[in-house]
């Protein structure tokens, strides 16, 4: 047998290479891989999500993930042969860039017994919306007296040096973008009023933040009194103390469909199909519509209650009514552009 | 006389080593480094997002780019200023270090690593609640009454160089306390002896003989601050941009590979180049105190 120095050494880079990444040999078996969001997401998913799929699925081995969808359409873009991922979570803008970059399988809508069951603007063929997410206006109650009503009233000079925003790198900050236009008689292919009206904005800008994650640290600080922001992000806050309130202002609260879907080449595709059904459960949306998680359903048979019929809507119908959806499609197109603008223009 | 000094070196020579020793680092580097960046350098030269057309157009759109350019700018001049800032703030604590007892010395090499055993987001954070409206900062001026109303710090140019300078600061004081300790002390006593002043001995003999330190901490303070993308993004906020945050819009909410790429080895070649700066400045003082 040959056994000199060199062969040893290769037995052993490969076994050590074996070792450091398991995923080498095993590529087939791995677990199912779910990359939700951060924060509030990732722990409810973790509480709630998980164990359902589990328990239907005899207690088959899942991976959360947590990352943003940019980042996610990143990693499996990188490897579209042999996708680190098995299922995606998006916002509606990189949702379409990841169809766009044929990055996902078609979900499929005949096999699926939720699916007819969600609200029609849920019903997304590439990638049904399991959950929304709400962005409204949220404000520091103790230094706030009158709560604020609308858009508007971000410029209010009673907010002078008090207002943050966030740049446009994230959804809620392209998506207040295009609201704010729409208000000034702009739309998702014209933002132009949007741009001026940010500008009018300076005197009460205290901070534009890098990420809305960062609003709440500066909500904690005092640093700002009032900003756009998450209804759930808001939550955790509250939960934890922070004077904060949300308010739905009376323009509407933007809805963004967070979108749930099969990465293509997936290894653990049925494994993926389950997880969604399970996102889709009415069982699942109940629990996460519930504090301490405070997530709008999607699923028609879900009754709305608590503190989301409260302050958003008290049923699908009136959800639709107070909710402004948004043509991310049309937004695509221009969100570069306006990406470079932003960061030309506003200098505080 | 001497058998082993006219035989060459004996088999067992102590003082030899093979290259071979630095083989399987070497191989970590072609593998994990090298590698990805020369496929980062023909990435770069496509000129359409997907990277199917070849072209030099990525870099012209940032080279005759004005905005491009001013972000490349301003954030080769933050890293100065920071780099400056810690410099200040480093030497006396390094020259500090070489003129007191023991105990203290112990004492100023945990206040000086304390800040590497923290993370860096913990440390970050902790400079947002130094520096917001009701901070530490801002609650003893108006206590003191020497400001009206809370100043603002967070998400200034001005916040942003002093978190990054405590940030970075183990980089620039560790290799000027080696330096300085390579000094030999007697030196300043023949200095003063010879009838020169404390000043004049700082500046003719200490600091040319610690400048190997200056510019090993100098560099290594730079490049980090210039990449510090937490620090940038969470002290200097979302509306200062500078490259890291620039190159992550980029390849990350844009999805623009080739221009990220473009972007990335454009400043990959402006930190090399004020690196050779200060590889030659360092140069420059040696063969300078070599003349006198």
């Amino acid at each position: 047998m040959n056994c000199d120095r060199r062969s040893l050494l290769t037995t052993a880079l490969t076994l050590g290479a074996m070792h450091a990444f398991p995923g080498l040999s095993f590529a087939q078996a791995r677990p199912l891989v779910f990359a939700t969001f951060t924060g509030s997401w990732e722990e409810a998913h973790k509480a709630v999500l998980v164990p359902a799929f589990r328990k239907g699925n005899a207690d088959a081995s899942i991976v959360l993930d947590p990352m943003l969808s940019v980042d996610q359409i990143a990693k499996v873009n990188a490897a579209k042969a042999n996708p680190p991922i098995d299922v995606m979570l998006h916002d509606p803008g990189p949702a379409l860039v990841a169809i766009g970059l044929d990055l996902v399988d078609p979900f499929p809508v005949d096999k699926s017994t939720y699916y007819k069951d969600l609200i029609t603007e849920a019903q997304e063929p590439m990638g049904p919306a399991p959950f929304f997410q709400i962005v409204g206006l949220t404000y520091n109650p103790d230094t706030v007296k009158t709560p604020p009503t609308s858009w508007a009233d971000l410029w209010n000079p009673e907010f002078k040096g008090k207002v943050g925003i966030t740049n446009l790198n994230s959804t809620l900050g392209t998506g207040w973008l295009v609201e704010i236009a729409r208000m000034h008689g702009g739309s998702e292919a014209n933002v132009d009023e949007g741009f001026k009206a940010i500008a009018a904005l300076k005197p009460n800008l205290a901070a534009v933040a890098a990420n809305p994650g960062a609003l709440a640290t500066l909500f904690q600080q005092g640093q700002i009194d009032i900003s756009p922001g998450n209804f759930n992000a808001i939550q955790i806050l509250k939960a934890r103390g922070v004077p904060v309130e949300f308010v739905a202002p009376k323009e509407g609260a933007i809805a963004f469909k967070t979108t749930i879907h099969i990465v293509k080449n997936s290894p653990n595709r049925d494994l993926a199909f389950k997880l969604i059904e399970a996102s889709l459960s009415p069982e699942v949306q109940t629990t996460l519509m519930n504090p301490p998680y405070l997530i709008v359903p999607t699923n028609s048979k879900v009754a709305m209650d608590g503190e989301i019929a409260r302050v958003l809507a008290k049923d699908t119908a009136e959800l639709k009514k107070k909710f402004v959806f948004q043509d991310w499609k049309k937004i695509n197109e221009q969100r570069s552009a306006w990406i470079e603008k932003f960061n030309r223009d506003i200098k505080i | 006389m001497n058998a082993t000094a006219t035989a060459g070196p004996a088999p067992g020579d102590v003082t030899k080593y093979s290259l071979g020793l630095a083989a399987p680092l070497a191989l970590f580097f072609v593998v994990f480094f090298v590698a990805p960046l020369a496929q980062l350098l023909v990435l770069s030269f496509h000129n359409d997002a997907q990277g199917l057309i070849w072209g030099l157009g990525q870099y012209a759109k940032f080279l005759t780019d004005s905005f491009s350019l001013s972000v490349l700018g301003s954030t080769l001049v933050l890293g100065a200023e920071v780099t400056a800032l810690c410099l200040v703030l480093g030497y006396p604590i390094a020259w500090l270090y070489h003129r007191v007892g023991g105990r203290t010395q112990t004492l100023i090499i945990l206040i000086v690593l304390l800040p590497l055993l923290t993370s860096v987001v913990v440390r970050t954070f902790a400079w947002i609640v130094i520096l917001g409206r009701q901070g530490i900062v801002n609650s003893t001026l108006l206590s003191l009454g020497i400001v009206g109303t809370p100043l603002r710090m967070l998400y200034t140019q001005g916040g942003l160089v002093v978190a990054l300078a405590q940030v970075q600061m183990p980089l620039m004081t560790l290799p000027l306390i080696t330096a300085l300790g390579r000094i030999d002390p007697n030196l300043d006593d023949a200095s003063c002896s010879l009838g020169a002043g404390s000043w004049r001995t700082f500046w003719r003999i200490i600091l040319p003989l610690s400048m190997p330190g200056v510019i090993a901490g100098c560099t290594l303070t730079y490049a980090a601050a210039i990449t510090a993308f937490i620090t940038q993004s969470l002290v200097g906020g979302g509306q200062m941009l500078f490259m890291p945050m620039y190159l992550y819009q980029q390849a990350s909410t844009l999805q623009n590979w080739p221009f990220a790429a473009a972007i990335s080895m454009i400043f990959l070649l402006a930190v090399l180049a004020v690196m050779t700066a200060f590889g030659m400045l360092g140069r420059l003082s040696r063969a300078d105190g070599d003349a006198r």
